[in-house]
């Protein structure tokens, strides 16, 4: 039922984005249509869908348009961890270079041998967690929206005021059964964000403060907040995010990402039908040795990244990158591959 | 004591005159980037000779831009313009040289330029940047220096 709306809405959204772009490309919507706005200076294609760095959304508005206009674009990112792979797609429209509307959708595969025991097990058991015994895939959309408060980040080079934007995020993830085999409380949740750019032309360098307000575990592809024996908590909190970009040249640049993940999960044990696995130890016991440690959540790290960004003209960006994302649910030292596209109109 | 009120009559007349010209020749401050302008961002650029050469270019690109080429051919005597941009961009680099034009709010008050033309013309100075060899750093101390001008010239 709920699994149901859920597509509909990313089918709507899906096609409400494909739509404002082939009508901005066709030129359909020309009296707006605007891609005035210097290289890179809207940011890419970040995994929440709105404009900024990799993780972390910018105060910029996303496309190319000036105040003049209406531009945006389309974005995929494939992230390749030893543990997962990532696929997000989406988009995002920025209006007058004041706001900008995004959608993403995520697609993250577990290749976790010990979560695919239990997975096993569940079958066996007959029980519906939300896991495959092969390989088990949660599902997100995030729905964003981003207006510009005040400051310009690029061309008050005599002020130290940056531009700064709010935005606001609505994350759903659809797999609710392994959201709650995770020990998380809430699939679906709401963020909001505060951020701060500024580019310092004399350093050739971006640079990004972002507060979010949430109660994310992993952006929310595990779900929000925590459920313990001794109940449900979603408590939001503040958390701190960077991006420094250094223009090697006026399409290129490098630079690093950080943003801070709370601990909800952390110590957590992959909990079966409401309980926690300790229960089903016993039932497992001979056969697989260790199995309630292997099912112990990992302390949530924090990620940090490395990139490096190239955009041969206005309508493409590429991002390459290396993520550090520490401990993700069971798994350690997730560390690997990011790429992703974002096309501009 | 007639002779000294005519002589003061004359002299506020002169001052009054004086003021009265002053807007028209107002011409144009250093802009005070935060970081600073470095020392030798004048001679990375090349000198007059190379900041000549610079403009040269920028109006060349300026030229080919169909969003943008119209403005400065209405406006007429590209030399002048040349010249004088030459004036405006050694001294915000911190050229002691005498720029003798008008002031970028007074020059740009009636044009109605907007933001894409503006960018548009920073398009072109990197281009006149990466067309002159000069490196994409030294080239952003320029943009660094002009700026702050963004909120006089695009009044759109």
């Amino acid at each position: 039922m709920n699994g149901s709306q859920g597509s509909k809405l990313r089918l709507w959204s899906c096609a409400a984005i494909l739509g404002a772009a082939a009508a901005m490309h066709s030129g359909l919507a020309s009296a707006g249509y605007n891609d005035g706005k210097v290289f890179l200076t809207g940011g890419v294609f970040t995994v929440d869908g709105a404009g900024g760095g990799g993780a972390v959304p910018w105060a910029t508005i996303t496309g190319y348009e000036t105040r003049d206009g209406i531009n945006g674009g389309v974005g995929y990112t494939y992230a390749n961890l030893p543990a997962l792979q990532l696929n997000v797609f989406g988009g995002a429209i920025g209006f007058y270079d004041r706001f900008e509307l995004s959608y993403a959708t995520h697609k993250l595969s577990l290749n976790l041998s010990n979560l695919d025991t239990v997975a096993l097990v569940a079958e066996a058991a007959g029980l519906d967690l939300g896991t495959d015994p092969w390989n088990s895939t949660l599902q997100m959309d995030v729905y964003g929206a981003k207006l510009r408060l005040f400051g310009d980040a690029v061309y008050t080079s005599d002020s130290w005021i940056p531009q700064v934007a709010i935005g606001g995020l609505y994350k759903e993830n659809t797999t609710k059964e392994l959201i709650r085999t995770l020990g998380a409380n809430k699939a679906k949740d709401w963020e909001a964000y505060v951020a701060a750019t500024k580019v310092f032309f004399p350093l050739s360098t971006l640079v990004n403060f972002t507060v979010r307000y949430t109660s994310a575990n992993e952006i929310g592809l595990t779900g929000f907040g925590e459920c313990s024996a001794s109940g449900c908590t979603n408590d939001k909190e503040f958390r701190f995010e960077a991006s420094v970009a250094h223009l090697l040249s006026k399409n290129t640049a490098i630079g690093f990402e950080y943003q801070q993940h709370g601990g909800n999960l952390d110590g957590k044990s992959v909990t079966v039908a409401g309980l926690p696995l300790t229960g089903l130890t016993d039932l497992l016991g001979g056969v697989l040795g260790g199995v309630e440690d292997a099912l112990t959540q990992e302390k949530e790290s924090d990620w940090m990244d490395v990139f490096f960004a190239y955009a041969p003209n206005k309508n493409l960006s590429f991002v390459i990158a290396y993520l550090m994302l520490g401990n993700i649910s069971v798994a350690q030292d997730q560390n690997g591959f990011y790429m992703s596209m974002h096309a501009t109109f | 004591m007639k002779l000294s009120k005519i002589g003061l009559s004359l002299f506020t007349g002169a001052a009054l005159l004086a003021a009265s010209a002053q807007p028209a020749f107002a011409g144009e401050q250093k802009t005070k980037p935060i970081l600073g302008i470095p020392k030798s961002a004048l001679d990375d650029f090349g000198g007059a000779a190379g900041v000549h050469a610079w403009v040269e270019s920028l109006f060349y690109y300026i030229m080919l831009d169909n969003r943008i080429s119209h403005i400065f051919r209405e406006f007429g005597n590209v030399e002048r313009q040349i010249a004088l941009n030459t004036q405006l961009e050694q001294m915000v680099l911190g050229g002691a040289v005498e720029y003798q034009g008008a002031s970028m709010s007074a020059a740009h008050a009636d044009l109605g330029i907007t933001m894409t033309q503006f960018n548009a013309v920073v398009e072109a100075a990197y281009n006149a940047c990466e067309r002159n060899n000069v490196p994409y750093k030294t080239c952003n101390h320029l943009i660094a220096a002009l700026a702050p001008f963004t909120r006089v010239i695009v009044t759109r």
